[in-house]
């Protein structure tokens, strides 16, 4: 019922389906990858995919009315759980449902499996009428829920993570206290890292990095993107908020953010 | 697209940036419009050429959002003062340059650049003139958060500055050197480096003027300023460290405050991502929206279910998939019309009118809800007139034809009513004259004794009528009396005004047994206490269950009157009811009720009798009734039961009310009614309850005042009591009846005893002349009845 908006299948064959796939292994969706793609290397393949699902699981989040950190955590759980997993065993955009689903419990925003797939259905089907309560639904149901739990075994329970949403908060706050209030108030800075923080968890970067890194990394692009300059003593702010981070980190939070960028252009 | 931002970049990034602007935004209209400006600011840039070339690519293409207006979505936040209680909400921390150790200078420039009139400054007073005193300043408090202990800026606060307590003492004479004073920043003198503070709350910006000026201890100076004392002290404190040890850092909650401050939104959250943007998102993706939807077409889908088994009579069905569609749906329009259709059908008007009306609410044009809502008003305006409840009836018709004005049911049912009420305006009127000519002879006690010997004589002829008719005095257990003959019955009604007094005594009991008359017989008085006694059972007790006023159209002991259709007091009855009738319905709709509850006296007669062991040959008659009784219940059971409900508590409450406002005691129907079930095998109640009927229709007129109370009453009372519920009580109650038959038998006796006994000892004469009265006013009713 389900076509990913790429083509690639969304296959949603029930609970049966699923557990079988969990059970025995992976056969419910290796099959049902074309080859067109045989070209591109796996990984980047996957990377893309990944992004694409991350997409979605943002879209969703916002359509659910999810806060921030739990669309970081619902990512994070996605990003984890493909660390290891295969995207030819488990149907990534399920995994992604209920990482919603999950997230939305670790992080005490619980989310309805109904709103949850409501919101997925009419992802895949645009402008679709709502689902009936019928079998279908219900199948539905079970597998985000099944799916879950594979989740949860698969991370070894492990499913709350430390965010960097915290740390870009407080340093937004001590790093505005050093720049002039009317040129604060103008610079949309917080709007601007916020968004680069958000945006960060499109790939697996994410979980690549230390928080305080990415926390860094993203008001550092936003303040060098509007090109506010910070008062600079015997270190620099960024030394000041995180002991060990050097700027080469920095870089490279940057640098895997905007690749994210760029894949953006090529995904969608 | 934001001029000064993208100039102020350009500035930063110099050409190598513009360049990729100009490549990456030539589409963009908004940018063409704005880049001869930017050419300029380009080359004012430093043009330092180190800058990452991915970063500045990144700017070009994302220029768009990064500087459209609309991104920066924060607005110029209050600067709140720290809350120095201990519940911090986010980890205040000490302000950065003290860890990033900027040099004295630029730290001082900084202060002069940013301070602004009507900030706090906190200070320690290092001298005292008798111009003013000196601070040494010591942090900046507000949002401004500042390292300068060891800038050595001091600040003059002068004499006028400081608010005086008393007008003859010296302001000064309160301050000491070494005092923490918090001040507000009156002015700054930038070239001269000067600062003066005030003391006056006035001199604060509107967003701090809720912060107490002067002196202030210790614990009260602003948190980063303590915390960045600890750190300079020690330098092993990071900055780090000092934000994990925060409570504010533990916070759950932290990240939605902050986002709150700093004016993130985190519904509508930012992203650079262009298929992100939370604008582009169709309202109706959301989840609550899809949701929203899906339950209406859940809902209708078990709307059509439960039509479906309506259509095929299957009402208890439909009506849980009614309530299925409204579970999944609250105030679904669909289910609400469909279930209020149910209800009607059912003869729970009240309940039916309450779903139409919530569906009419969500839905005004709702042409079926507004149709139904019509037809079940001028429907429940016609029972209400069964009532007597004219003036309420009345006010649904009117309701009615406000809802529809052309319905052709309500304006004739309309015009009707008016008729009857001004018609029983004036037979209350008339009854009121009759009244006061009859109230005089109440008092006399000559006619006692004769009084005491036609009760005798009638419970002589009670006791023989039960033992001999088994099937012929079909209501037995109602009274015994409906098989007496018209003599018997124009005692019954002289005991109508000897119940009046009764009912009066009684009351006066229940306030205060002392104040009873001391004129009447001992004897008298034990009587009236058991016949009392059994009143207060009768109606007092009070569990506000309707489900039983259900049941007393079955047990009603107002059909056992009209079992004996050859009793000239039967016929009046029956004249009664399709007066009534005729008024609220077509004559035709009369007679069909008539026979209707002509079956269900018979059922219920029957099984006082089986239950009594008497006359098994009815036990068919009774099964068949049954059968009619289901059909055709929900019309009789109001009308049924609240005549026979009003007779018997105008009766008990007439003296109280002076008959003007017989039905009030209707408004206690509710209490009693479930008690009423149960005890309506007794005799007196019949009895009291046969003289109430002639009375009641007399004197109707006199009664509306009362009506809109007990609308309001019944309403609450049906609203509360679902079908099934109905339905199950009934069927216990059958038993229970049955039951309690025996009991209520035993009773019967000594109740009527004492009631005749006592009715007999009342004025004679004023009864004959209330039977003359009362004949002659349904000869009118008569009369009139069938002309409207």
């Amino acid at each position: 019922m389900f076509g990913s908006p790429s083509g690639g299948p969304w296959d949603m064959e029930g609970p049966s389906s699923l557990l079988s796939a969990t059970q025995t292994g992976p056969l419910w969706l290796a099959n049902k990858r074309e080859s067109s793609r045989d070209a591109e290397s796996d990984s980047a393949r996957d990377t893309k995919t990944h992004f694409r699902v991350c997409r979605f699981i943002m879209e969703t989040g916002v359509k659910l009315g999810m806060r921030s950190v739990p669309v970081a955590t619902a990512c994070v759980l996605y990003h984890r759980f493909f660390e290891h997993g295969s995207m030819r065993v488990y149907e990534p955009y399920l995994v992604a449902m209920s990482c919603v689903y999950l997230a939305g419990k670790v992080e005490e925003q619980h989310l309805r499996t109904r709103d949850i797939i409501n919101v997925s259905h009419r992802y895949f089907n645009s402008g679709s009428a709502p689902l009936e309560c019928d079998k279908e639904f219900w199948d539905l149901r079970d597998s985000v829920v099944q799916c879950e739990l594979l989740i949860l075994r698969q991370l070894n329970f492990h499913v709350s993570f430390e965010h960097p949403h915290k740390y870009l908060l407080h340093y937004l706050l001590s790093v505005k206290s050093l720049v002039n209030r009317h040129a604060w108030s103008r610079t949309p800075i917080a709007e601007t890292s916020w968004a680069l923080l958000r945006d960060c968890y499109h790939g697996a970067m994410c979980i690549h990095h230390k928080p305080q890194h990415i926390a860094i990394a993203t008001l550092y692009l936003a303040l060098n993107s509007y090109g506010v300059e910070l008062p600079v003593g015997e270190k620099e702010w960024w030394q000041v908020l995180c002991e060990y981070v050097t700027k080469a980190d920095i870089d490279a939070v940057i640098s895997d953010l905007l690749q994210l960028y760029d894949m953006e252009a090529k995904c969608i | 697209m934001d001029r000064d931002l993208l100039r102020q970049c350009l500035t930063y990034h110099g050409e190598a940036l513009f360049n990729k602007l100009k490549c990456e935004q030539t589409e963009n209209p908004d940018f063409q419009a704005v880049v001869s400006e930017l050419c300029k600011a380009t080359y004012e840039s430093k043009g330092e050429g180190q800058g990452n070339p991915l970063v500045e690519q990144f700017i070009a293409r994302k220029a768009d959002i990064l500087f459209c207006p609309a991104w920066k979505t924060a607005t110029v936040q209050e600067e709140e003062h720290e809350e120095e209680e201990g519940g911090e909400p986010y980890a205040i921390m000490p302000p950065l340059e003290l860890f990033m150790e900027v040099s004295y200078d630029e730290r001082r420039a900084m202060l002069y650049r940013d301070l602004e009139k009507g900030d706090i400054v906190v200070g320690r007073i290092n001298n005292i003139r008798e111009y003013g005193f000196f601070l040494t300043l010591l942090c900046v408090a507000g949002g401004l958060k500042r390292d300068i202990e060891d800038l050595e800026l001091s600040a003059l606060c002068h004499v006028r500055e400081i608010p005086s307590t008393c007008s003859h003492d010296d302001p000064l004479s309160y301050y000491q050197i070494g005092d923490f004073i918090r001040a507000g920043v009156k002015d700054i003198d930038r070239y001269q480096e000067k600062i003066t503070v005030s003391l006056h709350q006035t001199s604060l910006s509107t967003s701090l003027e809720h912060i107490k000026l002067g002196v202030i201890t210790r614990e009260e100076l602003p948190v980063h300023y303590s915390r960045s004392v600890r750190a300079a002290s020690d330098s092993s404190e990071t900055y780090q460290c000092i934000l994990s040890s925060c409570h504010g850092y533990h916070n759950p909650s932290v990240v939605d405050y902050l986002l709150e401050k700093v004016g993130v939104s985190d519904t509508h959250p930012p992203s650079m991502m262009r298929g992100l943007q939370s604008k582009l998102f169709q309202q109706e993706d959301f989840a609550s929206a899809i949701r929203k939807k899906q339950s209406a077409s859940w809902a209708l889908k078990c709307v059509r279910a439960g039509v479906d088994h309506f259509k095929h009579g299957r009402h208890v069905e439909a009506m849980n998939e009614y309530n299925k569609a409204l579970e999944i749906d609250t105030n679904n329009v669909e289910a609400l019309v469909a279930r209020g259709a149910l209800y009607a059908n059912k003869g729970s008007f009240l309940k039916a009118i309450t779903d139409f009306e919530l569906a009419l609410e969500n839905c005004p044009d709702h042409r079926n809800a507004k149709k139904y809502l019509c037809q079940t008003l001028v429907e429940r305006g016609q029972q209400l007139e069964g009532q007597e409840k004219l003036v309420t009836a009345e006010g649904l018709y009117r309701r009615a034809l406000s809802l529809d004005g052309s319905n052709p049911e309500a304006q004739e049912a309309l015009h009707k009513i008016t008729d009857t009420i001004q018609k029983s305006i004036r037979l209350r009127e008339e009854a009121l004259a009759n009244e006061q000519v009859k109230a005089p002879s109440k008092q006399t006690t000559s006619a006692e004794k004769l009084r005491k010997i036609l009760k005798e004589e009638r419970r002589m002829k009670k006791k023989r009528k039960r033992s001999a008719s088994s099937s012929s005095s079909s209501s037995t257990s109602s009274g015994s009396s409906s098989s007496s003959s018209s003599r018997r019955r124009s005692k019954k009604k002289k005991k109508k005004r000897k119940r009046s007094e009764r009912g009066s005594k009684r009351h006066r009991r229940i306030s205060s047994r002392e104040s009873r008359k001391s004129e009447e017989g001992k004897r008298e008085k034990e009587k009236k206490e058991k016949d009392q006694d059994e009143d207060e059972v009768e109606w007092y007790p009070a569990p506000p269950n309707t489900s039983a006023t259900f049941l007393n159209q079955k047990g009603g002991p107002g059909f056992g009157e009209r079992d004996e259709g050859k009793d000239a007091e039967e016929k009046r009855i029956c004249q009664l009811y399709s007066l009534s009738a005729a008024s609220e319905d077509e004559e035709s709709d009369s007679s069909r009720r008539e026979r209707k509850r002509r079956g269900t006296e018979d059922s219920r007669t029957k099984r006082r009798k089986n239950s009594q062991s008497r006359s098994p040959e009815r036990e068919e008659r009774r099964s068949k009734s049954r059968e009619r009784r289901d059909k055709s219940r929900e019309r009789r059971k109001d009308n049924n039961r609240r005549d026979s409900d009003s007779k018997r508590r105008s009766s008990l409450d007439e003296n109280r009310k002076r008959r003007v406002s017989c039905s009030s005691a209707e408004s206690g129907y509710s209490r009693k009614s479930s008690f009423r079930s149960e005890y309506s095998a007794k005799s007196g109640s019949a009895l009291r309850m046969r003289h109430d009927s002639s009375k009641r229709n007399s004197f109707d007129g006199g009664r509306y005042e009362n009506r809109e109370k007990e609308e309001t009453c019944e309403l609450e009372e049906v609203k509360r009591v679902s079908e099934s519920r109905e339905e199950e009580s009934s069927r216990s109650d059958r038993g229970h009846r049955k039951r309690s038959e025996s009991a209520g038998d035993r009773t019967e006796h000594a109740g009527v005893t004492s009631v005749q006994d006592e009715r007999l000892k009342k004025d004679l004469p004023a009864n004959l002349l209330d039977i003359f009265n009362q004949i002659a006013q349904f000869e009118k009713k008569k009369g009139a009845g069938p002309k409207k």
